[in-house]
């Protein structure tokens, strides 16, 4: 009997040592997701240094200025890292709406998301002040 | 006595199995762990948002500067500088993104610089300045940042020249413009030329048969014609930079 037995213990202890190492993987994986998690405030950072990076000799206040919405959308887009969608809307000081159309390259598709907010002052005499908000949207 | 010991080691094998699948499973799970907290600290995000958010905010404050600069150069109230700044103060305390912000300012008043600009166009050299000590806070969930920083916007220009006599009162007149920003080389958006002609400015143009050489590193060569009969030539040059700040200088031209 007890003969008979011990086949039946080795894999027990097999399936143990197994469980136990998959379990470690399980530890690892859960690890690496909350690593990921993080990484919508990279988004946010990514988008707000496309801003400064725009906005470093007044092209972003000048295109927002001139109210090229269609060249402040392809420029956005061009300086964003490719498969980010975003949606921008411009507000002046009173926190009025100032772009009549939506400044989006499609829709918020994606698992990642992020919220910049960014001040744009123009470099024009007319002291002037906007108030840039930028969602963005990534596909994992 | 042989017998024995392998019949205890064929028992305990299975032991060994669970104890080594242990050991390889602490590994995996340190090594892992190791992995991830290397990412934490080099990825310190809430540090990071915060200070991509102090940049951004500081670029603004440099934007509002040059804009406050382009108004006085051309022509503005000198206390532009201040009441700029305070409005985009207002709007910062207004921002609540990463958490409650605070700027404050000073702007120099001293020998140079008056309420925080300085227009000086002189002979020979021009120079159109802003200047602002800057204490921004950011007040945030997870830290507070307090970020001591100055701002110096300078376009200036320096110009200097001679003429070489041609028939009567005629005079060929070369002049060298240089045009710097912050101190380093800059471009010009535009540049237009003046001479004194019985105490009024007259402009250069195509009928001075006007010529313009840009260098491409902020120097212009400049040439014209004119008839002045006086012995010198007084010159004035107006620019605008790239920013569209305005600066000017006058040069007096002997003969070569």
């Amino acid at each position: 009997m007890k003969r008979q037995n011990v086949g039946q213990i080795r894999i027990l202890e097999a399936f143990l040592a197994v469980l136990i190492i998959f379990s470690a993987f399980a530890v690892s994986a859960n690890l690496t997701i909350t690593r990921s998690n993080m990484e919508s405030d990279d988004l946010a950072s990514v988008g707000l240094q496309a801003l400064m990076q725009l906005d470093s000799d007044g092209g972003l206040s000048k295109l927002i200025d001139e109210e090229d919405w269609v060249g402040l959308r392809e420029t956005l887009s061009l300086t964003l890292p490719a498969g980010t969608s975003f949606n921008m809307t411009v507000y002046d000081e009173q926190m009025q709406q100032v772009n009549p159309t939506l400044i989006s390259n499609g829709a918020l598709i994606g698992q990642k998301t992020a919220f910049v907010e960014y001040v744009c002052v123009s470099r024009k005499p007319l002291f002037r002040c906007y108030v840039i908000h930028l969602q963005l949207a990534v596909a994992k | 006595m042989k017998a024995q010991k392998s019949k205890l080691a064929a028992n305990s094998s299975g032991q060994l199995l669970i104890v080594t699948a242990l050991v390889i499973a602490i590994l995996i799970s340190s090594t892992a762990a190791y992995i991830y907290e290397l990412g934490m600290e080099t990825n310190n995000t809430p540090t990071q948002s915060i200070s991509n958010f102090v940049l951004a905010l500081k670029a603004s404050t440099r934007n509002a500067v040059i804009s406050s600069l382009v108004n006085v150069s051309n022509g503005g109230e000198k206390t532009t500088l201040a009441a700029n700044l305070n409005e985009l103060s207002q709007l910062f305390a207004s921002i609540r993104n990463i958490g409650f912000c605070n700027l404050n300012f000073t702007v120099p008043n001293d020998a140079q610089y008056d309420s925080g600009t300085r227009i000086s166009w002189n002979t020979n050299t021009g120079v159109s300045s802003a200047y602002v000590n800057f204490a921004l806070s950011v007040y945030g969930i997870a830290e507070n940042v307090t970020v001591n920083y100055a701002i110096n916007i300078t376009t200036a220009t320096t110009i200097g020249g001679y003429f070489i006599k041609t028939e009567g009162d005629g005079k060929l007149v070369n002049l060298t413009c240089k045009v710097y920003n912050e101190g380093k080389p800059a471009l010009a958006k535009n540049m237009s030329v003046f001479y004194e002609n019985l105490g009024s400015w007259i402009p250069a143009n195509a009928s001075n048969n006007l010529s313009m050489v840009d260098y491409g590193d902020g120097t212009y060569a400049i040439s014209f014609t004119a008839d002045v009969p006086s012995e010198t030539v007084h010159v004035l040059v107006k620019v605008y930079d790239m920013r569209d700040i305005f600066v000017q200088a006058e040069a007096f031209c002997n003969e070569f």
